[in-house]
């Protein structure tokens, strides 16, 4: 057979398959990754002064706590999440229905309010314990401001990752199997170790990943309750000690280890398969729990909702009662207003450069430029402190050459342009959260299928003209629950706003950080419930959507 | 006269190291009816898609109406090959109306159009419907008016017959038949059932893995089939030979 792969033959192809949008994409990549080029590039330039410092004195404690937090909040999310979920979804027990959603809801506190309303909640003069003293119970109350006191409260607030991806993997599980087991002899609970367990076992790790990226993100929580990590480390370094070059360098030690853990997931999924064919699916039935075993089914599950959502809300709705004439004002008013508004612009930017990422790297002929498409998803592994660095290098070095440019040539006097300013957050919040919106979207995209988009194009309509009139349409609905997931996320994201945010501008979270870390925790809980109520409605709704 | 050629096609998905084509060469005439045989994954697919303007081929030539549309460094887009082209799925917009999904393909006197279209194929007064609404049989007829609307030299089908039982099959060959001969237009349709070929067909090309096996007269390729595959198509026909040749005698 002749060679028809030949350079020559390559190249004519080449030529013949590149197109507009395959340099759209190409523009579009390098945007969304410019951030993370420049860390990489900037490690060249050798570490900073305080990098000596810092490896001799903090590095190893950065190490171990973050380590730690990894594998603490690994187990105990495990725990939490993978239980509830096997609860829910193979039991019928009492509130079984309500407590299904009511298990995702500790999504809607960051982590950071969760770790306020704890210290809150337990600290010697806290309400747990002043309630019990006046019952006339002993209880001097919990130091949560410790490792293990964070692990808990980023387990309690972030274990809904590993129970919603779980929950969905042994609701997909065929009651074939179950039926299959039984039939051998086997128990459920010997069915759950040795059968249901290892085929949820992508789901579960898929799971733990965004847990442990989570973590690894925590800024807030870290901080308050005063446990050094890398996070906290890159802080203290670009911001108290000045000096971006060990920023830098921890950053990219940072994202060197959230790497080794993504490679880590992917090779423990190589060439197994955790899924039966469709044909050999039926639909996972329940089993009912009645009088005493699902009364202690029902607790079981609800004390992971209980600790993650109840205890905490309760505590901040109290601190709002006390303080809320204090805080809300026109002020506030404006802060809501920037929030929300900030959150849907870059919400729906997001989306949309999600979707026509999506759409160019599938009209585009190369292979790979949509392979590297792909590179523009990992944003949501790297922490937003990170990407706030890599927009802060690249932006500072415009504004520079602006500054001097206008001066030069137009004797013009200007502060920063582009450092500071709104389009630079929301640009910060398109590259952390593209991924948020891009897997809805790919979902609903792959559901449609190309062969609508083909009969349209055979039928004379160009590509843009096709998404407008057959896919957007039919996209509706990936596409808001897109925009919305964004929305929830930029409404709680603190390092990367904290980093980024115009000075004169301010935010829910923030306002919430700021009025911690200045020993207004009270204070801190309107903004903080402003945050929840949003988020809940969102997580309600969006599991409604699921659902049906 | 010769309106569609393909000389030398080849193409791969993984960049030479399987092919799912490999060094076909066919030439279709106007006004006639094509079947495409084969198993699945033998490449019947990918060659209509390649027709179609939908994939760019890896080598070879495609010509439509001695115009070159596909090869190494040319593709010409879908619409302008002047090739209708039915998707197994069907592939009907299911957000527009039938009369939408009709008319999308043209610009102007959409009216006349689509009535003249839905009078064709006799679903007058079902312009409102979408298509959830119609039964699998009408929406198939759909999607061939939505194909044919545009005026197309050549029509092709992905396995049209493979949802619909045997009355829904013998009225819609009965319906193509009547739209070649009305309409004058070249039709390629795939099928792995040989029974939908001798009903329709004037000629049948069988492909397996990639390659041509044998191509002509469907008469004459079941007196004379030149590869075990090919035989072995005809004799697992669950239709007696006698019954076969009835029908084929009839055709010629």
């Amino acid at each position: 057979m002749k060679n028809i792969y030949t350079s020559r033959n390559k190249i004519r192809r080449f030529k013949r398959d590149i197109s507009t949008w395959s340099v759209w994409v190409l523009i579009l990549v390098l945007l969304i990754g410019l951030p993370i080029y420049t860390i990489g590039i900037r490690l060249f330039d050798g570490p900073g002064e305080m990098w000596e410092h810092i490896v001799e004195h903090l590095l190893g404690l950065y190490l171990a706590n973050s380590l730690s937090l990894i594998l603490g909040c690994g187990l105990l999310t495990l725990i939490f999440g993978v239980f509830s979920a096997w609860f829910v979804s193979h039991y019928d027990f009492p509130g079984r229905r309500q407590l299904e959603w009511l298990l995702i809801l500790p999504l809607a506190i960051p982590s950071y309010i969760t770790a306020y309303a704890y210290h809150g909640l337990f600290e010697f003069s806290g309400s747990l314990p002043v309630l019990f003293r006046h019952a006339g119970i002993p209880f001097n109350g919990i130091d949560f401001m410790n490792l293990p006191g964070l692990i808990l409260v980023l387990s309690i607030s972030l274990y809904p990752y590993v129970y919603v991806s779980t929950r969905v993997a042994f609701l997909h599980q065929s009651n074939r199997l179950k039926e299959v087991s039984a039939l051998m002899g086997t128990s459920l609970r010997q069915f759950f170790f040795r059968v249901a367990l290892p085929l949820a076992r992508p789901a579960i790790v898929g799971g733990l990943m965004l847990v442990m990226m989570e973590v690894l993100n925590d800024y807030g929580a870290a901080h308050y309750y005063g446990v050094n990590t890398f996070t906290t480390g890159i802080f203290r370094a670009w911001f108290s000690l000045q000096d971006p070059q060990t920023a830098i360098y921890l950053s990219a030690l940072l994202v060197a280890i959230i790497f080794g853990l993504l490679f880590f997931e992917s090779w423990q999924r190589r060439n197994k398969r955790y899924t039966l064919s469709a044909q050999f699916t039926i639909r996972n039935l329940r089993t009912p729990l009645k009088g005493k075993a699902g009364i202690i089914a029902m607790i079981l599950t609800f004390i992971p909702f209980l600790l993650g959502f109840m205890l905490p809300l309760a505590q901040l709705i109290y601190w709002a009662i006390l303080t809320w004439s204090k805080v809300v004002d026109t002020e506030f008013i404006q802060m809501l207003w920037n929030s929300f508004g900030i959150a849907l612009s870059s919400a729906v930017i997001t989306a949309l450069a999600a979707l026509l990422l999506i759409y160019m790297s599938d009209w585009n002929r190369l292979y790979g430029i949509r392979l590297f498409a792909r590179s523009a998803t990992l944003g949501y592994a790297i922490p937003g402190a990170i990407i706030a660095i890599g927009i802060l290098i690249p932006t500072l070095a415009m504004d520079k050459f602006l500054i001097g440019f206008l001066q030069q040539y137009f004797n013009v006097t200007t502060g920063f342009i582009i450092n500071g300013t709104i389009a630079a957050m929301v640009y910060a919040y398109l590259v952390r959260f593209l991924t948020v919106a891009y897997n809805p979207l790919e979902a609903a995209s792959l559901k449609i299928g190309k062969h609508l988009s083909e009969s349209s194009r055979l039928l004379g309509r160009n590509r843009l003209r096709t998404l407008l009139s057959i896919e957007m349409p039919l996209l509706k609905t990936g596409l808001f629950s897109a925009i919305v997931l964004v929305f929830v996320d930029v409404l709680k994201e603190l390092p990367l706003t904290l980093i980024l945010k115009p000075y004169h501008i301010q935010t829910l979270a923030v306002k919430a950080y700021e009025y911690a870390s200045d020993e207004m925790v009270a204070e801190a809980s309107m903004p903080s419930l402003c945050i929840i109520v949003t988020c809940a409605i969102i997580i309600r709704y969006l599991n409604k959507i699921i659902s049906n | 006269m010769t309106i569609l050629e393909i000389c030398n096609l080849y193409k791969s998905f993984d960049s030479g190291k399987t092919f799912v084509l490999r060094d076909i060469n066919l030439s279709f005439d106007k006004g006639k009816v094509y079947a495409l045989i084969g198993d699945s994954g033998s490449g019947k697919t990918t060659l209509l898609r390649l027709l179609s303007g939908l994939e760019p081929v890896d080598a070879g030539k495609i010509y439509i109406k001695d115009k070159l549309v596909s090869d190494e460094s040319t593709l010409i887009s879908p619409h302008e090959r002047s090739i209708g082209m039915v998707f197994q799925d069907l592939a009907l917009f299911p957000h527009l109306t039938v009369s939408k999904n009709i008319s999308f393909g043209i610009v102007g006197d959409i009216r006349d159009n689509v009535s003249e279209m839905l009078h064709m194929i006799e679903l007058s007064g079902y312009d409102n419907r979408y298509p959830h609404q119609l039964s699998i049989g009408q929406q198939q007829r759909v999607a061939i008016a939505r194909a044919l609307v545009t005026k197309p030299e050549i029509l092709l089908l992905d396995e049209p017959f493979s949802n619909l039982d045997e009355n829904l099959k013998t009225a819609l060959r009965q319906k193509l038949q009547f739209i070649v001969k009305q309409l004058e237009i070249t039709m390629v349709f795939i099928t792995h059932d040989v029974r939908d070929a001798i009903a329709l067909a004037d000629e049948a090309m069988f492909l397996r893995n990639g390659k041509l096996l044998q191509k002509g007269n469907i008469h004459e390729i079941f007196q004379n089939p030149t590869s075990d595959y090919v035989r072995s198509v005809y004799e697992n026909l669950t239709t007696s030979a006698e019954q076969l040749l009835t029908v084929l005698s009839k055709k010629t």
